[in-house]
C-alpha cells in the first residue's frame, strides 16, 4: 500500500514537473520561432518549408499545461501546508476545537464540490461542440481537467475528515512521498 | 448590498475563519452565492475556468517562480554576496548593508521576496550571527526588512497580479517599481547605519579596491539578468511573459554552463516544487476571479466610486486611506489575496479621482510587502523564523524601526508621484 502510494505521488509529480518543463520549453520556442524562422539566413537554408505561421498553437498550448498544472497540482500535488490560508483563529483555538473545525471544514467542501460537479457539466457540455482555436481537439477535454479537480479533491477532504476524526488534527493526511531536495541544499 | 451577496460574505469568512484554504472558501462561498441568487451552482466552475483559461498574463507567474528557484539553487547567491563585501561591507554596520545590497540585487533576479529571504537571507544570517557579530534577531530583521524590496524591483509577481486586475501597463508598472526599490533600499542602509552606531555593531575588514574588478567580473553575469529583462520588455523583443521565460531561462544557462552548479536531479525537483507553487498561487487566482466577477456583477465598485466622488474626497486623502486599510489587512492577511480581492474595489475611485493607476499600483505593491513583515501575520517573519530558527519574539522586537523607516518611505511614495512615475514617463508612458 505504501509503495502504491510511494509510486502514486512519483507519477503525478512527474506529470506536473514535465507540464512545466513543457511550459517553459514552448515559450523558448514560441520566441526562437519569432526571431529565427522570418530570417533571411533560415529561409535560404530551409528554402521556406517551415513558415512562422506554422508556430500559432504555441500560444494556446502554453495555456492548456498552463489551466491544468494548476488543477492537476491542487488535486495531487499540492500540499495542505502549501495552501494559502487564514490561520490565525484555527491556530488560536485548542486541538479539540481545531479537529471540529478541521472536520466540519473538510466535509462542507466534500460536499459543494461533489455536488457541483453535475451543475457544472451542464454548464461545460456546449463545449463538446466547439472546437479549440488552434489545437486538434474540441474545448470540452481541455476543460475536463476541472471535474478531475472536483472529484480528487473531494476525495482528498473527505479522506482528511475521517483521518482527522480518527488520528486527530495535525497529521498531514498526503504526505510528500519525495524530500523537498531543493529546500534542502538552500539550507545547507 | 444584497442578501445573496451577504450569505458569500458570511460564507467566506467562516471556511476561511476556520482554516479552510482560501482559495476552497471562495469556490465554495461563491456556489452559495449562485445558489442564493438562483442560478447554476456550475457557473463558479465555468467562470474559474475560462478566467485562467483568458489570462495569458498570467503565465509570467509560474515561470518567475521556476527563474527564483533556480538562482537559489545555484551558487550564483554566494557570488552576489561577495561582490556585495566587496563594496559596502566596509562601512559602519557592514554586514547590514551587505544584506541590504543583496536583497537589491537579488530582487532584480526574483520576484518572490519569500524566495529571497529562504535563499539568500538565511546565508546572509549564518554570516551575521558568526563570533556574535550581530545579535541574531538583528540579522533576521534586517534581513525580513530587505526582503520586502524583492517584488518592488522587477521583475514582479505581485505586480503582474496587480496589472491583471486593473488592466495597468504592466512594463510602466516594472519600470514604475525600480527608483521605489531603491528607495526602500536606501531608508534601510540609513536605518541600520544609525542603529550600528549607537549599538557599535561590527564592521568587515575592507576588500582592497584592487580586488574589486575581480568579484565584479564573478559576479557579472547574475547582475544582467535585470538588464536581459527590462531590454527585453522595453526594446520591443519579448512580451512582459516570455521575458519572465527568459529570465528562467537565463538563470538555468548560468548554473548549467556557466557556473556549473545544477544537477539534473535539482532542476527535476525545482519543477515540481515550481509546479506546485504555481497550482497553489494559481487557484487563489481563480478564486479571485470568480469574486471580482460577483463583486462587478453587483457593481460594487462603481458604487463605491461613485459614493467617494460624492462626498468630495480629495485624492491624496484616499489615497492615505486606502494605504491604511492595506497596511491594517497585511497585518492578517497574505499579499496575493489583498491585490486579488481588496485592490479591485478600489480601480474604479482611482479612475474617477485622477490618481494614476501606475502609482497606485506600486504604492499598494510597497504596501503590501510591508505587510509582509508585520506581526502577527507575516509570512516573512515565519519563514525566517523557520529556515533559522530565531525566536519570533526577538525578530519582531527588532524590526521595528525597520517597519517605521518602510512605512516613512511608503509615505514620501504616496505625497510624490513624481518617484514612481519618473522612470515610465522617461520612457514614453503617458500618465
Amino acid at each position: 500500500m505504501k509503495a502504491l502510494s510511494r509510486l502514486f505521488t512519483g507519477f503525478t509529480e512527474g506529470v506536473a514537473g514535465l507540464m512545466m518543463a513543457a511550459i517553459f520549453v514552448t515559450f523558448i520556442l514560441q520566441i526562437t520561432v519569432r526571431y529565427v524562422v522570418g530570417a533571411e539566413w533560415f529561409v535560404s537554408i530551409t528554402g521556406g518549408a517551415i513558415d512562422a505561421a506554422d508556430f500559432g498553437w504555441t500560444v494556446e498550448l502554453i495555456l492548456v499545461l498552463w489551466l491544468w498544472t494548476i488543477f492537476w497540482g491542487n488535486s495531487f500535488v499540492v500540499r495542505d501546508c502549501d495552501h494559502v490560508t487564514f490561520d490565525i483563529i484555527y491556530n488560536s483555538v485548542g486541538r479539540r476545537t481545531r479537529t471540529v473545525f478541521a472536520i466540519i471544514g473538510a466535509l462542507i467542501l466534500v460536499a459543494a464540490l461533489w455536488s457541483s460537479i453535475g451543475p457544472t457539466y451542464d454548464r461545460m457540455k456546449l463545449l463538446r461542440l466547439k472546437s479549440s482555436a488552434t489545437l486538434p481537439v474540441k474545448m470540452l477535454p481541455i476543460y475536463s481537467i476541472y471535474f478531475v479537480f472536483l472529484a480528487a479533491v473531494g476525495l482528498r477532504y473527505l479522506w482528511r475528515a475521517v483521518d482527522v476524526a480518527r488520528h486527530g488534527v495535525d497529521r498531514e493526511p498526503f504526505a510528500p512521498a519525495m524530500e523537498d531536495v531543493a529546500h534542502q541544499e538552500d539550507v545547507k | 448590498m444584497s442578501i445573496e451577496l451577504l450569505i458569500m460574505v458570511g460564507s467566506l469568512f467562516f471556511l476561511a475563519g476556520i482554516g479552510m484554504p482560501i482559495a476552497y472558501a471562495i469556490i465554495v462561498a461563491s456556489m452559495a452565492y449562485m445558489l442564493a441568487a438562483g442560478s447554476s451552482v456550475g457557473l463558479v466552475g465555468k467562470t474559474l475556468v475560462d478566467g485562467v483559461y483568458q489570462s495569458f498574463l498570467l503565465l509570467a507567474v509560474p515561470l518567475f517562480i521556476v527563474a527564483a528557484n533556480i538562482m537559489n539553487a545555484g551558487t550564483i547567491s554566494d557570488r552576489l554576496l561577495g561582490f556585495c563585501i566587496a563594496t559596502v561591507g566596509r562601512f559602519k554596520g557592514g554586514l547590514g548593508h551587505v544584506n541590504v545590497m543583496a536583497s537589491l540585487i537579488f530582487s532584480g533576479m526574483s520576484g518572490s521576496a519569500v524566495a529571497d529571504a529562504a535563499g539568500i537571507g538565511k546565508i546572509i544570517i549564518d554570516m551575521m550571527r558568526k563570533d556574535g557579530r550581530f545579535p541574531a534577531g538583528y540579522a533576521a530583521a534586517i534581513t525580513a526588512a530587505s526582503a520586502t524590496i524583492g517584488p518592488i524591483i522587477p521583475p514582479s509577481i505581485p505586480m503582474v497580479l496587480y496589472a491583471l486586475i486593473s488592466n495597468a501597463s504592466i512594463g510602466a508598472l516594472f519600470l514604475g517599481g525600480i527608483l521605489p526599490g531603491l528607495l526602500m533600499g536606501a531608508v534601510l542602509m540609513a536605518m541600520n547605519w544609525w542603529i550600528s552606531h549607537r549599538r557599535n555593531f561590527a564592521t568587515e575588514e575592507p576588500v582592497p579596491m584592487r580586488e574589486l574588478p575581480a568579484v565584479t567580473v564573478r559576479a557579472f553575469p547574475a547582475l544582467m539578468m535585470p538588464v536581459i529583462l527590462l531590454y527585453g520588455i522595453y526594446g520591443g523583443v519579448t512580451t512582459p511573459t516570455e521575458a519572465a521565460a527568459v529570465a528562467a531561462a537565463y538563470a538555468l544557462l548560468l548554473s548549467v554552463f556557466f557556473y556549473r552548479s545544477l544537477k539534473i536531479k535539482t532542476l527535476y525537483t525545482i519543477l515540481v516544487d515550481s509546479a506546485r507553487s504555481s497550482a497553489a498561487v494559481g487557484i487563489v487566482i481563480g478564486g479571485a476571479l470568480i469574486l471580482n466577477y460577483i463583486v462587478a456583477s453587483e457593481n460594487i465598485p462603481s458604487a463605491l466610486a461613485a459614493y467617494l466622488v460624492d462626498v468630495n474626497l480629495s485624492p491624496i486623502v484616499f489615497l492615505i486611506a486606502v494605504n491604511l486599510l492595506v497596511l491594517a489587512l497585511g497585518c492578517l492577511l497574505d499579499a496575493t489575496t489583498i491585490i486579488l480581492v481588496i485592490v479591485p474595489l478600489f480601480i474604479p475611485t482611482c479612475n474617477m479621482l485622477g490618481i494614476d493607476l501606475v502609482q497606485f499600483g506600486v504604492v499598494i505593491v510597497v504596501n503590501c510587502m510591508i505587510g509582509l513583515i508585520t506581526p502577527p501575520y507575516g509570512i516573512l517573519l515565519f519563514v525566517i523564523n523557520a529556515v533559522t530558527g530565531i525566536p519570533l519574539r526577538d525578530i519582531i522586537r527588532e524590526i521595528v524601526p525597520f517597519l517605521i523607516a518602510l512605512i516613512g518611505a511608503l509615505l514620501l511614495l504616496i505625497l510624490f508621484p513624481g518617484i514612481v512615475l519618473f522612470l515610465p514617463r522617461l520612457f514614453g508612458y503617458d500618465g
